[in-house]
């Protein structure tokens, strides 16, 4: 077997994803049933309990109406924006460190998507009724109300998702007609249909390249797009800390910082556990270290902003707000979030910890985590204190609450770990552009150039 | 009967090069596989044009329109009055007709893809299996067996480590 | 008129429909804070009306308390010149309401009275419409209800009950209003004369603090508290134009 990255072969790249493909040992079966349990244990479960005695069962009272079904829905679709915008922009810039890992990251932004969509229906108060929010003639001729943020919102996911499962299907085709080729029996024939008979001809190469790109183009504004109106939720309300115009480049940073951590993270596990570590090295890490500290500052940057701009306006309920951000009930949670976004991710600066593993791994977790904190806050601290102060009331997550966010992850393991059986999880034409061609076999012919 | 030849080749250039040579004396019906997409396909046989484009403007065109109409047409169907809001703002349909306009950009790709690269296959095209791998395959469709004969002739002088003659099309496995 | 014409006329139509200068009724409640005395006379009225649900202590000390009007206190000062000061606050049924654009599913929209009007069988308790609203007076069902009996005997059977997950507010008593109007239909198409009819709370004011009627009859007594210098209304800069006005207290402890 090679060692370095220089020494892999074409027909090496084809053998090692295939066999990642095909071959499952029993550890994968064991993660793939602890990934189902929690989903179930801690999802299902405490839903089910949830939809039987209602709301009441979160721990959301009035006027803190909002609590971590939203904070998860917006944390999962900040995760899914690093996957696909990343990828995208990285295509269009021709950066060839993106070859290895930018399948997995797509794969994270659908399977984000998908978990986030399931909070949607899990945070509303009858969810049996949620499909009035599409657009469908019925008899009592309703149609949804288009003016409203969460309409937006509505149409800009369900944008995002179609066009994020496109993007993922399109750009695997070359390398299920590679799995067709090299599979047998029941995986045969299901590469064999989702390769719509891809061959490889000039044409077809050609045709996917314009297309691809065309869907990069056309993605990149999605992606800065959904996070906006995501954000909008928040800022076209007139609630005194979430009415604010900083909002929509404040969400689509952190939702790019917040998914780059989760790609960190993703990477980790996929070289460890899939076996591929030629394909995913230091190079990766150090370029993901990179964009991390530059996101990170942005982050700090936005948030310095927000406090500068609300102080020095003096607007009272702007004050009071932020006051209540930085030293009120929930400011343990607050300067945690600074810790572990603004401060640690400068540990970044040093090459030495960015192309280390293990730490890396730490590092993407921790900002994981304060930014998971700063949607909390957005939604508690602003809820817990509006206009009137008599009906100023603490929000505290209910065990329900808890248990389901953990369910989530749990869903969104029980989806890649299927992805990964079924997509080959590293791009094998896109690695193969990025080795030595294979040397000329010539004999009798001689080049008249 | 139409007969493809058939060679395969171990480094892209060569491949190239025979290609190059086909297109040379005079042979049309001529694909290059390959595993990984080939730089300079088009300096040897002329460039290509796609007609993805125009799908992706009109299919973006067409869902920004039909975006607005949604909003509009269907707040018009059963008016409510909510917030001293117009029965029709303009910001709000705005956005939505902007996200339809990036669906329908998406899908007319899609389409126009499809379309343009004659996917998916239903009746079987020429292919070898290594093509998948390792080796640059050019065939070359020929409508009588002399004229395969030549084109086999060119193939192993361009260097091709395997060179056949198939009957009929051997299509993906 | 030709197809251009008419498809200008109409884009006008729906640019400025005008339906908040052409109400039926511009019901508006005027609330003296000089001689209410905090007696949460119109709570307890507004529960037995609507059937309020009692959502009991372990619910209330969770913060989940239903009242359509609320009683809000504050307090000013220390120790020994403290001053009390309360505000019943329910619905403002605001003409510019934050709540009623924000519905996902149009299960709050403005109705011909001026009424902000909740629709509780569209409601998929989203609950942004609680989160715009600025003076906090939409409640959420959180749970199942029951009233143990007797009170399930003292149900309003013109008003609904509502099941756990959909949101419900302040409806200025709609059902007396329709009620009112029929009845003044009946009685040989006239309008409803001003006093004919009262929410509960109006009803129940021993202080005769609560006004209610409609603003565009100028012969109203709300009308005439309107015209009161010491008008105002809550939160009046964020430019909601609530339908309840407060007469602002000048008594001698006012401060």
């Amino acid at each position: 077997m090679p060692d370095s990255h220089d020494e892999i072969r074409y027909a090496d790249v084809n053998d090692d994803v295939i066999r990642s493909l095909v071959e499952t040992g029993p550890k994968y079966y064991i993660t793939l049933a602890v990934a189902v349990g929690v989903t179930l244990l801690c999802y299902a479960f405490p839903w089910f309990y949830q939809l039987y005695y209602g709301i009441g069962a979160a721990g959301m009272n009035h006027p803190a109406v909002w609590g971590t079904y939203l904070a998860n829905f917006i944390f999962w679709i900040g995760l899914s924006h690093s996957g696909t915008l990343l990828s995208c922009v990285l295509h269009l810039t021709n950066s060839a460190w993106r070859k290895a890992m930018y399948r997995s990251a797509e794969a994270m932004t659908l399977f984000s998507l998908m978990v986030a969509g399931s909070m949607v229906a899990v945070h509303l108060g009858r969810p049996w009724f949620a499909h009035w929010v599409f657009p469908y003639p019925n008899q009592a001729g309703l149609w949804p109300n288009f003016r409203s943020p969460l309409l937006f919102d509505v149409m800009a996911v369900t944008t995002y998702l179609t066009g994020s499962s496109i993007f993922i299907y399109m750009g695997s085709i070359p390398d299920f007609a590679a799995a067709r080729d090299r599979t047998t029996g029941w995986r045969h024939y299901m590469y064999r249909l989702f390769s719509l008979g891809w061959r490889g001809t000039d044409t077809e190469w050609h045709r996917l390249g314009r297309a691809y790109t065309f869907l990069a183009v056309l993605i990149i504004p999605l992606a800065v797009s959904v996070h906006s109106i995501v954000s909008w939720d928040f800022a076209l309300s007139i609630v005194p800390a979430m009415h604010l115009t900083i909002f929509a480049p404040y969400f689509v940073v952190g939702a790019i910082y917040s998914g780059t951590a989760g790609i960190v993270t993703v990477m980790f596990l996929l070289r460890k556990y899939m076996r591929f570590e030629k394909y995913i090295t230091k190079l990766h890490f150090d370029n993901l270290g990179k964009l991390l500290l530059v996101l990170s500052l942005l982050w700090t940057y936005i948030n310095v902003l927000e406090l500068f701009t609300g102080w020095y306006g003096g607007e009272s309920t702007e004050l009071e707000a932020l006051k209540y951000k930085l030293f009120g009930y929930y400011a343990p949670l607050y300067w945690e979030m600074i810790l572990f976004c603004a401060v640690a991710p400068l540990l970044c600066i040093s090459r030495r910890f960015r192309t280390s593993f293990v730490p890396m791994l730490f590092l993407s977790i921790a900002i994981n985590i304060g930014m998971y904190t700063e949607r909390f806050l957005i939604i508690a601290t602003s809820l817990s204190r509006k206009y009137l102060p008599d009906a100023w009331n603490l929000y505290v997550p209910s065990l329900v609450e808890l248990s389901i966010l953990v369910g989530t992850v749990g869903l969104f393991c029980t989806l890649f770990l299927i992805f990964v059986k079924i997509f080959p999880s590293v791009s094998i034409y896109e690695v193969k552009e990025t080795l030595p061609a294979p040397e000329e076999g010539s004999t009798q012919w001689q080049s008249t150039r | 009967m139409a007969i493809d030849a058939i060679g395969l080749f171990r480094g892209p250039e060569a491949a190239l090069e025979a290609a190059g040579r086909l297109r040379a004396e005079g042979f049309a019906a001529l694909e290059l596989i390959s595993p990984i997409p080939l730089e300079g396909v088009e300096h040897r046989l002329g460039t290509k044009q796609s007609v993805i484009k125009r799908f992706t403007f009109f299919g973006a065109l067409f869902g920004g329109l039909l975006g607005f109409a949604l909003a509009a047409g269907t707040a018009v169907l059963y008016p409510h009055p909510v917030g001293g809001r117009p029965i029709i703002p303009i910001p709000p349909y705005l956005v939505i007709a902007y996200e339809m306009t990036i669906l329908g950009g998406i899908l007319a790709t899609v389409v126009g893809f499809l379309i343009s690269a004659r996917l998916p296959v239903i009746r079987e095209r020429a292919y070898v299996s290594e093509a998948s791998v390792d080796r640059f395959v050019v065939t070359v469709a020929c409508a009588e067996a002399g004229e395969a004969q030549r084109a086999t002739a060119i193939l192993r002088a361009a260097g091709a480590e395997i060179v056949e003659a198939a009957l009929g099309r051997a299509g993906p496995a | 008129m030709s197809f251009l014409d008419d498809f200008r006329a109409r884009w006008r139509a729906y640019r400025h429909p005008g339906h908040y200068e052409r109400f039926d009724y511009a019901w508006t409640m005027t609330i003296d804070l000089d001689r209410c005395t905090g007696c949460e006379a119109c709570v307890t009225a507004c529960q037995a009306e609507n059937n309020i649900p009692i959502v009991g202590e372990e619910a209330l000390a969770k913060g989940r308390e239903m009242q359509w009007i609320r009683i809000e206190r504050y307090w000013e000062g220390e120790y020994p010149d403290v001053k009390l000061r309360f505000i019943p606050m329910l619905c403002q049924h605001c003409d510019a309401a934050p709540c009623e654009t924000v519905c996902p599913v149009t299960a709050t929209y403005h109705n011909q009275d001026g009424l902000n009007a909740q629709i509780y069988n569209r409601c998929i308790g989203t609950r942004s419409c609680s989160v715009y609203c600025p003076y906090e007076v939409r409640y959420f069902n959180y749970n199942v209800h029951h009233w143990d009996k007797p009170l399930d005997e003292q149900l309003n059977p013109d008003v609904t009950v509502r099941e756990k997950g959909v949101m419900e507010k302040c409806t200025f008593c709609i059902q007396r209003i329709r009620q009112a109007k029929d009845h003044a239909k009946d009685d040989g198409r006239r309008r409803v004369r001003d006093g004919e009819m009262q929410p509960a709370c109006v009803q129940s004011c021993p202080a005769e603090a609560l006004v209610f009627g409609d603003r565009q009859d100028p012969q109203s007594r709300v009308a005439k508290m309107m015209a009161d210098p010491r008008a105002y209304r809550v939160l009046e800069e964020l430019n909601t134009s609530p339908s309840v006005v407060y007469l602002k207290k000048v008594g001698a402890d006012a401060g």
